[in-house]
């Protein structure tokens, strides 16, 4: 109502000037007399420019206000606001119409966009969240192989801003870009396919160290190519897994090889190689033997950071497995060269030796600086920082490991630090057992040569008692043609003839018969027979045995039983062998039988094997492990060394047959031995 | 006339041994092995025995023993080709061990002396 009021005052007003052009002319008709009429020109005229000035005035208030509003709209439109303020006040009339359908397309638009940038944020909030919840570290490089974006999580972990990285080259970032990376970018480029770098050693130009697998892939971004490297840290897994890697890789190597370069080599390059500790420079001092010096032994690590960069930038992480003493490139000849001529007293006062004595890892930060570090040791280190860490092996110190970071100069964390301590005592470990083992083969090989005296000894005693055996067995015949050849001399002096000279002579040749029959029994039991293997009738052997031993028989009061075969089948063996074998068991039976006692050697045959029993009324073995009987050294005699049945069984197999022992029912044992009949 | 057993089963010797000691006034008796010797020494007196250690069925140890279990004084030398039975301990019961030699003059001298020793006793 007051709207219209007001547009009504508004249309009233607009009036005014026809309404004062209306009332003069009305005055001017009515004048009698239109003598003055030259009033009418300029009042007509002033009325009309009013009239003219009152339509601009009011164009100006309608039109130009609902334009403003246009505007407004149009600008609002251009902004993404689709909605119309006041569309009352536009008026009436055909722009209300055209107010009204533009405010509900403009409802009707803000509608669909407002869905569209919904959905358009919840994407956005989706794919950010998928971005944070990543733990790897990413970044994009253009074509150009500058850096686009790189995620929080990168700048976070190598401490970079984002307007600082953007627009760099990863030279610009990584303190030296490993080669490998570098090539693999350029595999990714010029092929479609994503590329995958698994523990790969980086170094930002600040210092951070961190080793990753990276994953290379190429994206398309509105026509334009960009590279995707994702870098999954991989160094705490690493450095948890370190130790058992470590040690497999030390005691793998360690095991194959005894040489303690070697053993030295591989725990130097295992603190070196970049997915563990990952230091430039391992040097490792020993004790020596008298423990009155202590003596660099081994050094690994380049002499130069331009070296440094050549082998960081070449090797993978992984490649430690495949490092070689004497195949790796002898990089760090200086380093060795000085280590290798390093010497130290135990006497002496100095870090090194203090860490020894104090079993401490030593941590220096700053070598200038230190008044603990003597000129010495700070010539042969020629770094600041180092740690000096003691092997200790058994809780005694046996030596040094001493590392730094000299051409990165990465400061050495106390997680490191803690790590080496625990590497250092398997290392040691490691160098003691390589040590124990080459004492324990010297040992060895002592033994071997006592075992190889002891059956000489054995040898000779054979021969001794085989030696005695026979000087007795000739002595008795000896004796006895002495004495007679002497009574005939004795008689026939003077010319005389013996009254019974020609019985003594029949007395003397007996006996010289007896003595034949006893050498020739002993040179059965030595001569070598021409044929090795031959076919030998094993009763014979056995009689030969049973004769050569007779008189021990008589002499221990033991009973010789021969139960032998008839026309038994002939076997092809070494007759000598078999006799040693028969002799060997025999006397072993003798041995053990006491006087009274009964042994019974018996030969039979089945359709494979020739079998031969030797049985004694002894003392029997141990049930429960017969066999031992026959092993080395095996005895329970006070003399002898337990060769003789080790022997018998050795034969036996050379023959292809078996020996077995067994313990007779009653008393005593039988050995059975089958020897294969020819097919 | 001293009277001596010798005990040896070997006949040729046995017989040398007898021989050769009756060359130097000897009454002398043979056994044939150590069964035969402790018979002959129940039943007879002599002044030495010269016995052989090994000999079938008794041996000259085991015949030393029963000897000397009847008669400790009477004088017994062991006449033997083997050296190594003077680890036994038995033997040295006996009055001499004496290994058997071509030169019986060892022999003769021991039996003289156990002779003699036991005559002044």
């Amino acid at each position: 109502m007051k709207r219209d009021l007001k547009l009504l005052a508004v249309l009233i007003s607009f009036c005014i000037p026809d309404i004062l052009l209306l009332l003069f002319i009305i005055w001017f008709i009515r004048q009698p007399v239109h003598d003055d009429m030259m009033i009418l020109m300029p009042v007509c005229s002033s009325l009309l420019i009013l009239r003219y000035a009152f339509m601009i005035i009011y164009y100006k208030y309608f039109y130009s206000a609902r334009m403003n509003i246009i505007d407004e709209i149009i600008s609002d439109f251009r902004k993404g606001k689709f909605s119309v303020k006041h569309p009352e006040e536009i008026g009436s009339g055909v722009f209300r119409k055209i107010m009204k359908e533009l405010t509900l397309t403009g409802k009707y638009l803000d509608e669909i966009v407002t869905v569209q940038k919904n959905e358009i944020d919840t994407l956005h909030e989706f794919y950010n969240s998928i971005v944070f919840s990543i733990s790897s570290f990413f970044m994009v490089l253009g074509d150009d192989e500058k850096i686009v974006y790189a995620n929080d999580g990168f700048c976070k972990k190598f401490r970079f801003d984002r307007e600082e990285l953007v627009g760099k080259r990863i030279d610009d970032i990584f303190y030296f870009v490993n080669a490998r990376l570098k090539g693999a970018i350029m595999k990714v480029k010029s092929m479609n396919k994503p590329v995958v770098l698994e523990q790969t050693h980086l170094l930002s130009v600040n210092k951070i160290s961190i080793i990753s697998d990276i994953k290379i892939s190429k994206i398309l971004v509105r026509g334009k190519n960009q590279i995707v490297v994702i870098l999954d840290d991989v160094t705490t897994k690493l450095k948890k897994d370190y130790q058992i890697t470590l040690m497999s890789h030390i005691s793998g190597s360690f095991q194959k090889d005894l040489k303690i370069e070697m053993v030295l080599y591989n725990i130097l390059t295992a603190v070196t190689s970049g997915s563990g500790l990952g230091f430039n420079r391992a040097m490792l001092f020993l004790i020596d033997e008298e423990g009155k010096a202590l003596t660099g032994m081994m050094a690994v690590g380049p002499d130069s950071l331009e070296e440094a960069i050549e082998i960081w930038s070449s090797i993978s992480s992984q490649d430690i497995k495949s490092l070689n003493y004497e195949s790796s490139p002898r990089e760090g000849k200086k380093l060795l060269n000085s280590v290798l001529s390093a010497n130290f007293s135990m006497n002496e006062d100095n870090i090194f030796i203090r860490s020894l004595n104090n079993r401490e890892i030593i941590h220096i930060y700053d070598s200038l600086m230190d008044e603990n570090v003597d000129n010495g040791i700070k010539e042969l280190m020629d770094v600041r920082e180092f740690i000096i860490v003691p092997m200790m092996a058994m809780n005694n110190p046996i030596g040094l490991i001493v590392v730094d970071n000299k051409f990165n100069l990465v400061p050495i964390g106390n997680d490191s630090v803690e790590l080496l301590g625990i590497f250092a005592s398997q290392a040691a470990f490691s160098i003691e057992s390589h040590n124990k083992l080459k004492m324990v083969e010297q040992e060895k090989n002592k033994i071997e040569q006592r075992i190889d005296g002891i059956v000489d000894t054995e040898k000779m005693a054979a021969v001794g008692r085989i030696a005695a055996h026979i000087s007795h067995e000739i002595r008795n015949p000896l004796v006895t043609m002495g004495g007679y050849a002497r009574r005939i001399m004795l008689q026939s002096k003077g010319g005389a003839t013996s009254q019974n000279a020609e019985k003594y002579a029949e007395i003397i040749l007996k006996e010289s018969e007896r003595l034949e029959k006893i050498l020739s029994n002993v040179m059965d039991f030595t001569k070598p027979s021409k044929s090795i293997r031959a076919f030998n009738n094993i009763n014979n052997i056995i009689e030969d045995t049973a004769n050569l031993l007779k008189n021990i028989f008589l002499e221990k009061r033991i009973e010789l039983i021969l139960k032998l075969e008839k026309d038994i089948p002939f076997v092809k063996s070494d007759s000598i062998q078999l006799k040693q074998v028969m002799l060997n068991l025999v006397q072993n039976s003798i041995e053990v039988t006491d006087p009274g006692g009964i042994i019974e050697i018996i030969s039979e045959h089945d359709s494979e094997h020739a079998v031969i029993k030797v049985r004694d009324t002894g003392s029997g073995i141990n049930e429960k492990d017969p066999n031992i009987v026959f092993e080395p050294f095996f005895t329970n005699k006070i003399t002898g060394v337990g060769l003789g049945l080790a022997i018998v069984k050795k034969i036996i197999n050379e023959h292809n047959g078996k020996i077995e022992v067994r313990n007779r029912e009653f008393c005593g044992v039988e050995f059975t031995i089958r020897l294969p009949l020819p097919v | 006339m001293s009277r001596l057993l010798i005990v040896e089963d070997e006949k040729n010797q046995r017989e040398l041994y007898a021989l050769e000691l009756q060359d130097e006034g000897y009454e002398v008796d043979q056994a044939i092995n150590g069964k035969e010797a402790v018979d002959m020494v129940k039943n007879n007196k002599y002044d030495a025995v010269i016995m052989d250690i090994r000999m079938p069925e008794m041996d000259g140890i085991e015949a030393l023993g029963k000897i000397l279990s009847r008669d400790k004084k009477i004088p017994i030398i062991i006449y033997t080709a083997y050296s190594n039975y003077k680890s036994n301990f038995m033997t040295w019961t006996a009055d001499a061990y004496i290994t058997k030699s071509l030169n019986m003059n060892e022999l003769k001298d021991k039996i003289r002396e156990v002779i003699t020793a036991r005559a002044e006793a």
